[in-house]
């Protein structure tokens, strides 16, 4: 166990941070040994754990989704340049996100319950009323730790991020 | 308080034509305001009219989010290309 770990658990065993605070420092100090995170942020074990929280808590401003294609390993080829896969780049403020939300709010009841039913028709088994604007803030700092990467059947990459 | 987009910039290319456009929404944003407040009588009018049955409100309500929704909008940026196409839009 590390020095850093140590001051994590105390802080927890002190309620100075929350159990859920504690995950994160944990899990960002097991990202930082894992060689996941930037050269020169080096975990020196000096560090306050108020320096860890602010560091591990800057909230997301972007998400972002990323299309690029691959090597056609056929015929050695470019994908994009053969036209089956263009390139995307989107990046979306995560205050759009946080005002799309709370539009959800004024959307009539009934049409909530017509968006409920054509999401159980494609299988999805989710009530958009359940999603709150209490509940936003946790939601986006969970983004954080999100990075979705898909590669597709043509050698495209499609990757989704926050940033 | 998010402040409102200042420009956007669109950009459309294909094989045939090259097209880019600085808009300049700081311009426009007195225009709007403008024009709500010719329109505001109106829109007093009708939210009372509404109110009883409780749409009023909610008009108000939608009024302020679509105002939030367009100040959020800042730091969109959409880029979209195929081999011939390409599209861009990025509001600053």
């Amino acid at each position: 166990m590390t020095e850093s770990q140590k001051k994590i658990l105390e802080m927890l065993a002190q309620n100075k941070i929350n159990i859920g605070d504690a995950q994160r420092l944990l899990n960002a100090i097991s990202d930082e040994e894992g060689g996941k995170n930037n050269a020169g942020h080096e975990n020196t074990g000096h560090e306050t754990g108020k320096e860890w929280k602010q560091s591990v808590k800057t909230s997301p401003k972007y998400l972002r989704v990323t299309v690029t294609p691959g090597e056609n390993a056929d015929d050695h080829g470019d994908m994009f340049r053969d036209g089956k896969v263009g390139r995307v780049n989107v990046r979306v403020p995560m205050s759009l996100i946080r005002a799309g939300i709370k539009l959800t709010a004024l959307i009539p009841p009934e049409a909530l319950d017509k968006a409920n039913s054509a999401l159980k028709e494609k299988g999805i088994n989710f009530d958009v009323r359940n999603i709150k604007p209490e509940d936003l803030e946790e939601l986006i700092q969970a983004l954080g730790d999100m990075q979705i990467d898909i590669e597709g059947g043509h050698g495209e990459k499609v990757k989704v991020f926050v940033e | 308080m998010n402040w409102p987009p200042m420009l956007m910039h669109i950009k459309f290319q294909n094989e045939e034509r090259d097209f880019g456009l600085w808009l300049p929404l700081f311009l426009l944003l007195p225009l709007a305001l403008v024009v709500l407040i010719i329109l505001s009588p109106l829109i007093l009018v009708a939210v009372i009219v509404l109110w009883p049955s409780g749409w009023g409100m909610w008009a108000l309500k939608v009024l302020k989010a679509a105002f939030d929704s367009f100040c959020a909008i800042r730091g969109l940026e959409v880029d979209v290309q195929d081999n011939t196409k390409h599209v861009y839009v990025s509001v600053v």
